[in-house]
């Protein structure tokens, strides 16, 4: 084995040299948003001189706001909102930045990659944030892009497309050139299709639909965001969009695509061709169809990848240990034990840019707890390598340094549409019905107890899960919709559509694995007229305050009048009642007035 | 040596409040022999009933036209009360304490000081002062603990309240005025975003000036609670945005991220008066709505409305108060409120603003003259060469002899009995055994001390710790100037002579400056103080050079910066900010997404505050019955749905705990609050102190603590039988464990 593969993994030692003076180099491939995020949190150890970065990305701007893409396209955004990072700053405390421009290889033996232009450049750690590409869709039409593991991209331009471009008036909306072809036909005032009713489409057609557009969404399932929501909820958001401009087209599946001849012979798109015959005209079609992970560069570097780079916990390659991966490319799973079987892991990128920001936190604040602890000549010597271990093998135990929490398993994203006028967010699993028996609990409904299932092989009693609850509000004719699973009373799953802060509480019940109130109709109220349960009370009842500066009650007026204090300035005398702002002396002549009508009834009568 | 005394009750005087920030003017009038009915006996053996008050009017004045709320109608009862303490008290070996003479005392007092300081130290004595002491008493604490103590060790109770809003106001401006305009500018504004602020119940007489904005539907409260001034926003008066406990920062980056995502900035002001804009608008970037409704709770749309009713307006303020300040990381939100204002171009014009809304009596003054542990006279910096060459001439001594910046009042705190800490305090003005976060720990730091001193009206849960109680003036009953929130001026008048026994706490420190033959001169006379405070803050960025009693008290409207020779400054900032290019600084802040914790079995979130009944640790207003009787005892405000899950009755017994400590009060179940949130008030004693819970964990540039959000476990000990719904069956076999 040769001596410059001997590396000291796991301990948190990776690629260090016992003498600590060599700074830990750093290469981080992929300058989108998360990247952006792990480079400005590593900022201090580069200044420090403990590390250095080299960050290579393809696309030829700084990083910028991929999220606010679809605001962009329609115009609603000017470029500058989509500003992300200060590059500048960064280049200036030290950090290498390489914009358009890709690294073609991995080469893990001699610790080194290569880049689009031939030059290799050393590393003692790799952080992979080479994100997602949208997917492009089996359409007749559209070439079929041919990615070669043998024979990767060279060049940044190339890196998605391969030597299929996408025909003209076709195209994705994921990067900025996308959204320049998109917003030119915003403002031309072109007819827009767009593929696929995720998310993505969603959000961008009703978008561009605020901006004037004519949109048509065209979509396999029978209701938009058919992932993330139910046929109640999906059911009440196609009529919300629809309503708001966007001609919504179910169950067509999307087969060829039919081009008229440009000005210069080029063919351009003309209309979508649906299985069932079904002609779909326009003058841009906007493929939404998901994304997938960029994992070439790493399949190329024999790393182990499923629907992305396989990553543990601490976001480190299941085969390299001096590789690490995040955001939108990371699949993060756990290691399986050596020998177990090798099913796919569960899991995926969730395609949310929260869960990449934290994951770039969380490493760079690792990165820099390590980097400075091997900085510290004292902590070198008690921590210095036993024993070389060859790259590939299991992770040794982590020496005994604190180098801060675990990553938090990130479970199930929250998924909000952005839109305005319209608020979807779902999150968890919502798959449940009110009416579903719960297979743990056949009985529900009768035993208070909680069932015992079985027992261990210790004899001891097996609990029952916890139980499932469902319940659910629908008013499709106002555009409401309300689906709330818990299990125990915690909340693991809900849809929310037209009830924006029912949908914000739900969020974060969600979020916090909280309980939820046993009558789940509090969290309907928030969006109707009696928001307040504490307000709304009689304004005359004996306990309401009048006066909030001097605490004086309806009772306590009513009592100083029964006493002959008739008028307002009297009131005042007596119970400092409108002595404080004066605010409330309006509503204490009204109380007055009241008491007057009362004491005469009482007389009369 | 006799006290200065003054002389006889005088018919009728005006003067101000003697409480919150607002200082509402009143006037005070003389009466033959007051008294609360229940003659007590003092220490001194005077029938303290017997003793002559004063009743308490009204008086017309910009910030309270008149009007006062329930603690400044009542505020004269105090200086009556039977609990009043008339005459030094030393502890005795038993723990008890017997009454000294004012020599006897000083004698003690000065001799434990001079012995702690030449066997451990200067900064072996530390000094606490407070937001209530006049300006002249605030100022002479500071010059006393650097000349007289030669000590470093200097903080106050206005690290509590004021310091992140100032540091953030610092860093923006180059000065920090809580409000840089006159409160009357308020009531022209059709727009007012309240961030964290109660005012109706804090500062009441101060919503007549949010009537303008009311009246156009503008009147804008963010607050977890539906709190009186939140109710402001009924019957078309605005809105009242709910975020979850400590999400303000987010909520803050949100909006500005909206404000300039739809065009709503002011470019023509960024671009004339501030520096920094571009590094805001990239760090905004990740704060898009839906994001900021994740995690603070506050639905888009509301966010969107607020952003564009904000820049619709045509006078537009944004007020921050201690909720959204009193945070680890309260000093960056109090920057994204400045931020957000800068960006929509609202300061330092004539029609709208931002403002910080100062708590204490004198919040003002008080963090301007010298109790701050790196601050001299005029808001100076104590580490400047150039400010200590100036206010070292003025006291007399050599700068070489002043020493360099303390530590803050948390740290301060924490180093009470501690090796190479302090081991002899003085607190002056301020409960800390209520008022300081986690409590327990600041009673054992002042368990573990050599000699505490504490200077009072009443045994306070604070001076029960101490080894000698010195009794102090009331407002009525001395001379001074005070610092409002709007930073005006104004005078504080003796309507009432004091008791026989009580001192000045200027008296104090000359006596005790002359015990320990301390440099410079220590006038007991307050003008002549006042007169030297402004010169000591001639040419500091709180400059009362220009001013006097004799000005102030012709009335004039006197707001600092009032340099010799000009007529004061009532609006900040209108030609330019006080950093030496003329402009704000935009300092580009981001929030630390943190992970709330999971909301089950009784976990909550609390959030402390203040009730319309108290002031502070209550140690006053808890002795003025007509307010005990109105709120005797800490209530912990809980929402409904969060009470029946865990059994908890209106008014039955609550156990509220925490690693920190455990709270015994009842509950307070209303609609009013967020069900993820309690509220527990902070005024009360005992096993009813909110502080027992709050962690003591400090924003990194003011050293505020967090007080607003602390995560605690809260169990009815009072239970109603079968108090919940089907989800609690399963729930409860594990709370039960939990909890026994």
């Amino acid at each position: 084995m040769p001596e410059s593969i001997v590396a000291v993994p796991g301990a948190g030692t990776i690629g260090a040299v016992p003498a600590a003076a060599a700074p830990t180099r750093i290469v981080l491939v992929g300058y989108g948003p998360v990247g952006a995020r792990l480079v400005e949190e590593l900022l201090p150890v580069v200044r420090a001189g403990l590390a250095t970065l080299t960050v290579v990305g393809a696309e030829a701007a700084d990083a910028y706001n991929r999220v606010l893409i679809a605001d962009y396209a329609v115009g609603r955004s000017d470029r500058g909102a989509l500003d992300l990072t200060d590059t500048d700053a960064a280049r200036a405390a030290g950090v290498d930045i390489r914009t358009g421009e890709i690294v073609t290889r991995i080469n893990r033996v001699r610790r080194t990659v290569t880049l689009g232009d031939g030059t290799h450049l050393g590393y003692d750690r790799i952080v992979l944030a080479t994100g997602a590409r949208a997917n492009v869709p089996t359409l007749d039409g559209v070439t079929r892009v041919r990615r070669s593991l043998m024979c990767p991209p060279s060049d940044a331009a190339s890196l998605d497309t391969a030597d299929a471009p996408l025909p003209r008036g076709v195209t994705a909306l994921r990067d900025l050139d996308d959204a320049e072809t998109v917003l030119a036909t915003v403002r031309s005032g072109g007819r827009i299709v767009v593929l696929g009713a995720g998310v993505l489409g969603m959000e961008f057609a009703l978008a561009a639909a605020q901006a004037g557009s004519d949109v048509c969404v065209v979509y396999h399932a029978d209701i938009p965001l058919n992932r993330n929501l139910d046929r109640g909820g999906g059911t009440v958001l196609a009529r919300s969009a629809r309503r708001a401009g966007v001609t919504m087209v179910s169950h067509a599946r999307a087969e060829s695509i039919l081009f008229t001849a440009d000005t210069d012979g080029h063919d351009r798109f003309d209309a979508l061709i649906c299985a069932d015959g079904k002609q779909i005209p326009g003058d841009l079609l906007v493929l939404s169809c998901g994304i997938g992970a960029r994992t070439e560069l790493a399949g190329l570097a024999g790393l182990s990848v499923s629907t992305g780079i396989l990553v543990d916990e601490s976001l480190r390659s299941w085969t390299d240990p001096a590789i690490f991966a995040i955001g939108d490319c990371a699949h993060v799973a756990p290691r399986p034990a050596p020998g177990a079987s090798q099913a796919a892991p569960a899991g995926g990128p969730t395609g949310l840019i929260g869960p990449g920001w934290r994951q770039a936190d969380w490493l760079a604040a690792r990165f820099t707890a390590e980097i400075e602890h091997d900085a510290r000549p004292a902590d070198a010597l008690t921590v210095a390598p036993v024993a070389p271990a060859p790259v590939a093998a299991a992770p040794v135990p982590a020496a005994p340094v604190d180098f801060g929490p675990a990553l938090a398993a990130h479970t199930h994203g929250v998924v909000m549409l952005k839109a305005e006028g319209i608020d979807v967010v779902a999150a968890g699993d919502t798959s449940a019905d009110p009416w579903d028996l719960d297979p743990a609990h056949p009985d529900d409904g009768h035993g208070a107890a909680e069932p015992v299932r079985g027992r261990d092989c210790a004899g001891a009693p097996v609990p029952a899960p916890p139980r499932l609850g469902v319940s659910q509000w629908a008013d499709p004719e106002h555009g409401r919709y309300v689906k709330m699973v818990t299990r125990g009373g915690i909340l693991t799953g809900f849809i929310c559509v037209g009830m924006p802060r029912t949908g914000a509480e739900l969020t974060l019940l969600f979020e916090r694995g909280s309980e939820l109130p046993a009558d789940r109709s509090l969290l309907l109220r928030y969006d109707g007229p009696d928001v307040d349960p504490a307000g709304g009370g009689d304004a005359f009842a004996p306990d309401a305050t009048v006066c909030w500066c001097n605490g004086v009650t309806v009772g306590a007026i009513t009592a100083s009048a029964e006493a002959g204090n008739t008028d307002v300035a009297c009131i005042g005398s007596a119970t400092r009642a409108g002595t404080g702002c004066g605010g409330c002396r309006g509503r204490i002549g009204e109380v007055l007035e009241r008491f007057a009508l009362t004491n005469s009834t009482e007389i009369l009568g | 040596m006799t006290a200065p005394r003054a002389s006889v009750a005088r018919p009728s005087v005006d003067t101000h409040c003697p409480y919150c920030a607002l200082q509402c003017a009143m006037t005070l009038t003389g009466t033959e022999a007051a008294g609360m009915g229940a003659a007590g006996t003092d220490a001194a053996g005077t029938d303290a009933a017997a003793r002559p008050g004063v009743t308490v009017a009204g008086r017309a004045f910009p910030t309270n036209r008149g009007g006062l709320c329930k603690k400044g109608w009542t505020a004269a009862e105090l200086l009556v009360s039977p609990e009043r303490i008339l005459t030094p008290m030393l502890r005795q070996p038993d723990g008890s304490f017997e009454p000294a003479s004012w020599d006897e005392a000083l004698d003690l007092v000065a001799a434990r000081l001079a012995d702690t300081r030449a066997q451990h130290g200067a900064d072996s004595v530390g000094v606490f002062g407070g937001g209530g002491l006049t300006n002249e008493k605030a100022y002479q604490l500071g010059k006393f603990t650097r000349v007289a103590l030669g000590s470093s060790r200097i903080d106050y109770n206005g690290r509590f309240c004021m310091s992140s809003a100032a540091a953030a106001g610092n860093r923006a401006f180059g000065l920090d005025r809580g409000l840089p305009f006159p409160v009357e500018d308020l009531d022209s504004a059709d727009t007012i975003l309240i961030l964290g602020s109660n005012v109706a119940q804090t500062m009441p007489p101060f919503i007549g000036h949010l009537e303008g904005a009311r009246r156009a539907g503008g009147l804008i409260v963010v607050d977890p609670r539906r709190s009186a001034t939140a109710r402001l926003t009924e019957d078309g008066g605005g809105l009242h945005v709910q975020p979850t406990p400590g999400s303000d920062l987010v909520l803050l980056l949100g909006l500005t991220h909206i404000v300039i995502a739809e065009g709503l900035i002011d470019t023509d002001y960024l671009a004339r008066r501030t520096t920094g804009f571009e590094a805001l608008r990239r760090s905004v970037s990740r704060w898009w709505p839906e994001r900021v409704q994740q995690l603070t709770g506050v639905p888009v749309p509301q966010l969107r409305g607020l952003a564009r009713r904000l820049s619709a307006g045509t006078g537009t303020y944004i007020l921050t108060g201690r909720g959204v300040e009193q945070h680890v990381d309260g000093t960056d939100t109090a920057t994204a409120a400045i931020n957000l204002s800068l960006v929509l171009g609202l300061v330092g014009t004539r029609r709208s603003g931002y403002g910080t809304l100062t708590g204490q009596g004198n919040g003002q003054g008080g963090r301007e003259h010298g109790q701050k542990c790196d601050q001299l006279p005029g808001y100076r910096k104590i580490t400047d060469p150039a400010a200590r060459a100036h206010v070292a001439g003025v006291w007399g001594v050599s700068p070489e002899s002043l020493p360099g910046a303390g530590v803050p009042a948390i740290e301060l705190l924490d180093s009470l009995g501690a090796p190479g800490g302090i081991r002899c305090l003085l607190v002056h003005g301020s409960n800390v055994v209520v008022s300081a976060p986690d409590s327990n720990r600041v009673r054992a730091g002042l368990e573990a001390l050599d000699f505490l001193v504490v200077c009072d009206f009443f045994f306070s849960e604070t001076a029960r710790f101490a080894d000698v109680v010195l009794p102090v003036t009331q407002w009525a009953e001395e001379e001074g100037t005070m610092t409002s929130l709007e930073g005006r001026v104004i005078r504080r008048r003796t309507a009432i002579g004091a008791p026989d026994g009580v001192r000045s706490e200027l008296w104090i420190f000359q006596e005790l400056a002359r015990r320990l033959d301390s440099a410079g001169t220590f006038s007991a006379d307050p003008a002549e103080v006042f007169d030297e405070l402004c010169r000591a803050s001639a040419g500091g960025l709180a400059d009362y050079s220009g001013l006097s009693y004799g000005l102030l008290d012709t009335g004039e409207a006197a707001y600092w910066p009032y340099p010799a020779g000009s007529a004061g400054t009532p609006r900040l900032f209108l030609d330019g900010f006080a950093h030496a290019n003329g402009r704000a600084r935009i300092v580009a802040v981001q929030a630390r997404v943190t992970d709330a914790p999971a909301q089950r079995d009784g976990t909550v979130t609390l959030i402390t505050g203040r009730l319309l009944e108290h002031y502070q640790s209550g140690a006053q207003t808890r002795r003025v019955p007509e307010l005990q009787q109105a709120q005797p005892q800490a209530r912990l405000q809980v929402h409904p749905a969060t009470a029946a899950r865990l059994g908890l009755v209106d008014g039955g017994e609550v156990e509220v705990g925490n690693a920190q400590g455990v709270v015994s009060c009842v509950a307070e179940v209303t609609g009013g609050i967020r069900p993820d949130t309690v509220f527990l008030p902070f005024h009360f004693p005992g096993a009813q102190r909110a502080n027992l819970l709050t962690l003591g964990v400090t924003d990194p540039v003011s050293g505020m603590p967090e007080f607003k959000r602390t995560t605690v476990r809260v169990r009815a000990l009072t239970r109603t039988p079968g108090a919940d719904l089907a989800d609690a069956v399963s729930a409860r076999s594990t709370r039960t464990d939990a909890h026994a």
